[in-house]
């Protein structure tokens, strides 16, 4: 029994209390806000009106933008997800290995997770202009080009540099989860298969994947969270330009909110936006209660 | 002495070896007498104005090219025509011939020209030269009366020979690259220094060498050619790393005796360097920009891969735009949004770990359903509620949202690190009259200090970056954090990259840093430290 003794029934309320005020104040509180404007008229000026049902959610899916932002923000949330779980996998198989420098290299695999996003989409956003970018500056140097190189040729191109990106700063999350698996994993699993004659595929099938298999499914679902939320690498290198083509939801939302001042369809597309994680949100819970449950 | 199998096997890998190796060099012979580099150039410009393409002039201004063109073996000549309608309605035409000379040398010829420049071009292609032949010479000599021979069985002699002649092979394999960087980089550089009056001695070798290279030993418009002097490598050059690496490869089985575990070896270091580079990519051209002048940070025809002149005078500059202000902001908002975050999430998480009630399941899933709002798709409501309650535009307001919005991780991590600890030691004091509180503070967290530690650091980081809360609410320069902070670097119109990347230095070495200390701790508190329970 890992309980301690508590004196009177309330007593555990009162420990979680500070924290519930916390985020009840500055969490639900905008929640509620984001909803009631939601379904409520808001006038050019800003004011909040009476209930006007699902009028601004009509209008958020009326908005010539919303078919390609919802195209966007799925490509962004699969194609940075799935690759960088995928190569963040691939590099943590890689970290597993003992070499030389393995401490110097884990310390600088943490470089992208550490620093600012705003400050990396700066960074890239500067290394693939056209005119004076590093990336033309270096590839003339080691001769590799001839002439520069427009990296940005048209938005679609510049989305794919924004995926890259976004995968960029996301694997080393995935990479450090799945390390921490597999050096849970017990080596003598391996010697056993060894001894049966198994290769390296069927030991990655059916040992190293269901074991690591518990930290993939964390850094994924947090992964999903956090990429669906993501809003300074887009901000940073597009803005979401030419007119909304690079916009994800997040991005969109923003541009509605503070520059359009259509309060009322962006609060519409904040709610979708919650449709769309609860659906995440839900499978990570019911994976992490049924873990609760197995323990 | 008879011959076993085993010992037939070894000498067929040890002649496979060889082969190798000396196919590869012949190969390596052959493509450094290919034209590998390729220097071009104008060498002389005509300027025909109010001539239009099939006149009398055009005619003329060819003519004078081609006579200039015939002087200079295999010149071509190109043609820019230019029009433009002026402010009476007339149509101007500007037609340039520029005769260009194109000079290609295969490596012998440019290291006859350039030796004794003392470049480091001319001195890679030396050294990378001299290891492959040395490599070669080594490896036949450590071959010599011990063709089938294991490896095992080697006297030292011969083995030290190989294991030498592997060695040589690497740095030979190495200098490919570093030739070519050498090449473009050095090569030009001494140029861009002799077209800025700066002659020292290596600068007039090159410019003899680029004379015999032009001019066979005439002579000719030297500072023109300069000025419009453009450099490359080619093909050749770059296929000489498969070649190299295929020597290597032969060396390396002469050595072993076995070819997979060495080339497996190989490729997790190549592997793992090629990954290292590619993630310090980004930083280091942060740094290098965050050193230069606004003009070298933007000039496109800028091609050097560190700065000519380190401006330490970009950090003063950029103190002077208030940068100093905006990282007190940050220091202060993040170490609040801290404190506040732990005094919250520490006696939560306490419960949560300790003591059974009702609720705790709920309280736990609502915990989790928090950590998907993130403060992005909240912001209308955020900045709503902060107009309301008068928080607007300061850091207190941004201090409380950022521990808000930490409160899930804070008490996912803090509950961690408390239930793995045994409580034990505490059940004891509070049979002995201690209560819950001092049994936390003066048992639990004691133990549970590098959990909270790596807690306080991973919210203190998270706060640091924050960007999109902080660039929505503040709307005072003076209350900026330094994210938002160093926006102001970049307006619509103009971006001043090299102030914006010495304060994004400024910004991230800190985080990364502590980062990096609490690296280890944070991954195993992430994915298992709230499963168990």
């Amino acid at each position: 029994m890992n309980n301690i003794l508590v004196r009177h029934k309330w007593e555990p309320y009162l420990w979680i209390l500070p924290s519930i005020l916390l985020m009840a104040v500055f969490v639900v509180f905008p929640i509620g806000i984001v909803f009631k404007i939601a379904f409520s008229e808001v006038s050019k000026s800003g004011m909040v009106g009476g209930f006007v049902g699902l009028r601004n959610f009509v209008d958020a899916v009326n908005e010539p933008a919303f078919g390609t932002v919802m195209v966007n923000t799925f490509l962004w949330v699969v194609s940075v997800v799935g690759l960088s779980t995928l190569l963040g996998f691939i590099i943590a198989m890689l970290f597993n290995q003992p070499f030389r420098g393995r401490k110097l290299a884990r310390s600088i695999l943490v470089f992208p997770w550490a620093a600012s996003l705003v400050i990396q989409a700066s960074i890239w956003n500067y290394i693939i202009k056209f005119e004076y970018g590093n990336l033309n500056n270096v590839l003339l140097n080691l001769g590799i080009i001839r002439e520069a190189i427009n990296w940005r040729a048209s938005y679609q191109i510049e989305f794919i540099w924004e995926c890259g990106v976004g995968i960029f700063v996301t694997i080393p999350f995935v990479t450090f989860c799945v390390l921490s698996g597999l050096q849970s994993i017990d080596a003598a699993y391996y010697e056993a298969a060894t001894v049966d004659g198994a290769g390296f595929w069927k030991k990655l099938s059916m040992i190293t994947i269901p074991l690591v298999k518990p930290s993939l499914t964390v850094s994924t679902v947090l992964n999903i969270i956090y990429v669906f939320n993501s809003f300074p690498i887009i901000y940073t290198i597009t803005k979401g330009a030419p007119a909304n083509k690079t916009d994800t939801l997040v991005t969109y939302l923003y541009m509605l909110a503070f520059y359009d001042n259509k309060k009322g369809p962006a609060t519409a597309l904040s709610v979708i936006g919650f449709a769309i994680l609860c659906v995440a949100a839900g499978a990570y819970m019911m994976l992490t209660m049924r873990k609760e449950d197995e323990l | 002495m008879s011959h076993s199998p085993k010992n037939e096997a070894a000498a067929l890998k040890n002649r496979i070896g060889l082969i190798v190796c000396a196919a590869a060099l012949a190969l390596t012979v052959i493509l450094l007498s290919l034209p590998m580099f390729e220097l071009s150039a104008s060498v002389y410009t005509k300027r025909s104005p109010n001539t239009f393409v099939g006149d009398e002039k055009y005619a003329a201004a060819l003519a004078e090219a081609e006579a200039v063109a015939a002087g200079y073996p295999g010149a071509s000549i190109e043609e820019a025509v230019t029009e433009r309608v002026n402010s009476k309605g007339e149509t101007t035409s500007l037609v340039v011939f520029s005769v260009m000379q194109s000079v290609r040398a295969n490596a012998w010829r440019m290291l006859a020209a350039l030796s004794g420049t003392g470049i480091a071009f001319w001195l890679a292609l030396v050294i990378m030269l001299g290891c492959a032949v040395l490599a070669a010479l080594l490896a036949a000599a450590g071959m010599r009366g011990t063709m089938a021979m294991e490896h095992r069985s080697l006297t030292p002699t011969p083995r030290a020979l190989r294991t030498a002649a592997c060695w040589l092979g690497l740095i030979a394999l190495l200098c490919v690259p570093v030739l070519g960087m050498t090449f473009n980089y050095n090569f030009s550089r001494q140029i861009k220094l002799m077209t800025g009056g700066f002659e020292t001695g290596n600068v007039s070798g090159v410019r003899l060498a680029l004379e015999g290279l032009f001019f066979g030993g005439g002579t000719g418009d030297t500072d023109a050619l300069l000025g419009a002097l453009r450099i490359h490598t080619l093909w050749p050059l770059w296929a000489l790393i498969p070649v190299l690496f295929a020597f290597l490869l032969g060396l390396i089985l002469l050595r072993n005796g076995e070819l997979k575990p060495a080339l497996a070896r190989g490729a997790l270091y190549a592997a793992v360097i090629v990954l290292c580079v590619l993630i310090l990519y980004p930083f280091y051209v942060m740094l290098i920009t965050g050193f230069r002048s606004n003009a070298e940070a933007t000039d496109m025809h800028f091609l050097h891969m560190m700065p000519t002149e380190w401006i330490w005078s970009n950090l003063p500059a950029i103190i002077d735009r208030g940068v100093l202000r905006f990282l007190g902001n940050s220091i202060l908002l993040s170490a609040g949004a801290t404190l506040i975050a732990m005094l919250c999430g520490i006696p939560a998480a306490y419960a949560m770990a300790r003591m059974n009630f009702k609720g705790k399941k709920a309280f736990l899933g609502f915990v989790i359903m928090s950590q998907m709002f993130a403060p992005v798709v909240l912001l209308v409501g955020i900045s709503q509620l902060m107009i309301n309650i008068h928080l607007n535009d300061t850091i207190w307001g941004l201090m409380l949202i950022n521990a808000a919005f930490n409160q899930a991780f804070a008490i996912w991590l803090l509950r961690g690190t408390f239930v793995s600890i045994s409580s034990e030691m505490e059940q004891a004091a509070c049979i002995d009259g201690c209560n819950t509180v001092s049994a936390l503070i003066r048992i639990l967290l004691p133990m549970a200090a590098p959990g909270i530690v790596t807690t306080l650091i991973f919210v203190f980081i998270n706060a640091w970056n924050e960007y999109t809360i902080s660039t929505v609410l503040i709307s005072t320069p003076a209350n900026k954090p330094i994210t938002v902070g160093i926006t102001q670097f970049s307006s619509f119109n103009m971006i001043e990259w090299n102030y914006l990347f010495a304060s994004a230095l400024l910004a991230t070495i800190p985080v990364v840093i502590l980062f990096m200390c609490i690296e280890k701790h944070l991954v195993s508190g992430l994915t298992s430290g709230g499963v168990k329970g």
